[in-house]
């Protein structure tokens, strides 16, 4: 999806260091929505694609406005709807309680915490190897043009730019079907190592290398 | 009830200071009186990344690097077996490329379209990292983010951005300063910050270890 979400050399958002910025959380409730979003995977609570896909899909300028973590709220709330773990409306009914000093429920299950940290601890499989690959370290490769209304890990500001392959990562299901539960069967990611002038022209700076791990399906021999 | 803003202002007196925190504390009161989540569980991910994982792990990895070339070799060979030796790994981490800084040569770490973090070396990540500018420039203008950050390399020192556009998470293998010299793992790892294993950073040898 070619959406702001994909933010690779756009202008316009001011400095990278400003004040509070080192901090991983800025309020209580962020990390309580970064642990409630990894419990409703724990339980099996979500549904519909991927977190990744809900939060692109997200109306553009709320996505720009929202911070990090209100995106996590808002992408747990549709992933739960899709489930019917929540209806339309429930959310808002428990912030009317909960706004005039109702106590929030409390619950104890010592078993799901204890699976909820192995579960981080354990983390999902490594991707798995390449057991034959198209392309092979230095070989050229462009990347496609395209323009997908759906998830994509290529940027756009990488399309139709020429690199060379650095190395085969592994083997991976391409996540613009993966995403939505379509099968697919993996195929080789590579490490491709792109010049500085062949993204962004020439440059007053000295130049430099950017590097991404692309999809066999995103490249074509060049 | 009165101070419900429809703007997040930051202001807490101990009330909710925001429609978006009722919202997410309305989330989390409904799943749990649902009966879906418990109270403790959600306490004790926070605790994990709190308390176990964080930017004290990687430097730990990296100390090891610097003092053990054996293990400084598989670290480059396979990233997620070497830092599993010192007993890291999971979630956002189990497929891990280290990439080491050398003469010339400066990598940092950046996720364009979300911010893909390796967790277990690193915790969860700053604000500026998840963030738009950082996002946006830290690959088409990488020495002007640098210098925001204090950072002036020389001018033939190539810098290697790495988009993490897949499941790999990189981490950042710094240079040892060269005044460490007999320096004990320990000391090491005290110098190894998160930003330099991010690549926005050297690390600096500012105090002799006692």
């Amino acid at each position: 999806m070619d959406g702001v979400h994909d933010m690779g050399g756009m202008h316009g958002f001011g400095a990278v260091v400003v004040e509070g910025g080192d901090e991983v959380f800025h309020e209580a409730w962020e990390p309580r929505v970064f642990a409630l979003s990894h419990l409703s995977n724990v339980c099996g609570l979500l549904g519909g694609p991927g977190g990744r896909v809900v939060g692109e899909s997200m109306d553009a300028a709320h996505y720009l406005e929202a911070s990090y973590y209100e995106r996590w709220l808002w992408t747990a709330e549709r992933q739960l709807e899709a489930k019917a773990t929540i209806a339309p409306g429930e959310v808002e009914a428990m912030m009317a309680r909960l706004a005039v000093n109702e106590a929030p429920p409390r619950a104890a299950d010592p078993e799901l915490a204890a699976e909820a940290v192995a579960q981080l601890r354990e983390g999902s499989p490594a991707m798995g190897i390449a057991a034959s690959s198209r392309f092979a370290p230095g070989d050229r490769v462009r990347v496609r043009r395209m323009h997908p209304d759906r998830h994509t890990r290529c940027p756009r500001y990488v399309r139709g730019a020429v690199g060379v392959v650095e190395r085969v990562q592994g083997a991976d299901r391409l996540p613009d079907r993966a995403e939505y539960g379509l099968p697919t069967e993996p195929e080789p990611v590579y490490a491709v190592a792109f010049a500085s002038q062949d993204l962004w022209g020439e440059s007053d700076e000295p130049p430099w290398t950017v590097l991404l791990d692309l999809f066999d399906t995103y490249l074509e021999p060049a | 009830m009165s101070d419900v803003h429809d703007n997040d202002g930051g202001h807490h007196h101990g009330r909710p200071a925001s429609q978006i925190e009722l919202r997410a504390r309305a989330l989390e009161a409904l799943l749990v009186e649902k009966g879906l989540v418990s109270t403790d569980a959600i306490d004790a991910v926070i605790e994990l990344y709190e308390n176990d994982v964080g930017p004290q792990n990687g430097a730990k990895v990296v100390a090891r690097a610097w003092v053990d070339p054996a293990y400084r070799e598989r670290l480059l060979a396979d990233g997620a077996a070497a830092i599993a030796e010192l007993g890291f790994g999971g979630a956002e981490g189990n497929t891990m490329v280290v990439v080491p800084n050398g003469p010339g040569v400066h990598n940092a770490v950046v996720c364009t379209l979300c911010s893909c973090y390796p967790w277990p070396v690193l915790g969860l990540p700053p604000s500026w990292y998840k963030s738009a500018p950082y996002r946006a420039r830290m690959v088409s203008e990488p020495h002007a983010v640098l210098r925001e950050f204090g950072l002036e390399l020389p001018a033939k020192t190539t810098i290697r951005v790495w988009d993490s556009t897949a499941e790999v998470r990189y981490l950042v293998l710094p240079e040892r300063p060269s005044e460490t010299e007999g320096w004990d793992e320990e000391a090491l790892a005290a110098i190894v910050t998160r930003d330099a294993m991010i690549g926005v950073a050297v690390p600096v040898a500012e105090q002799t270890p006692a």
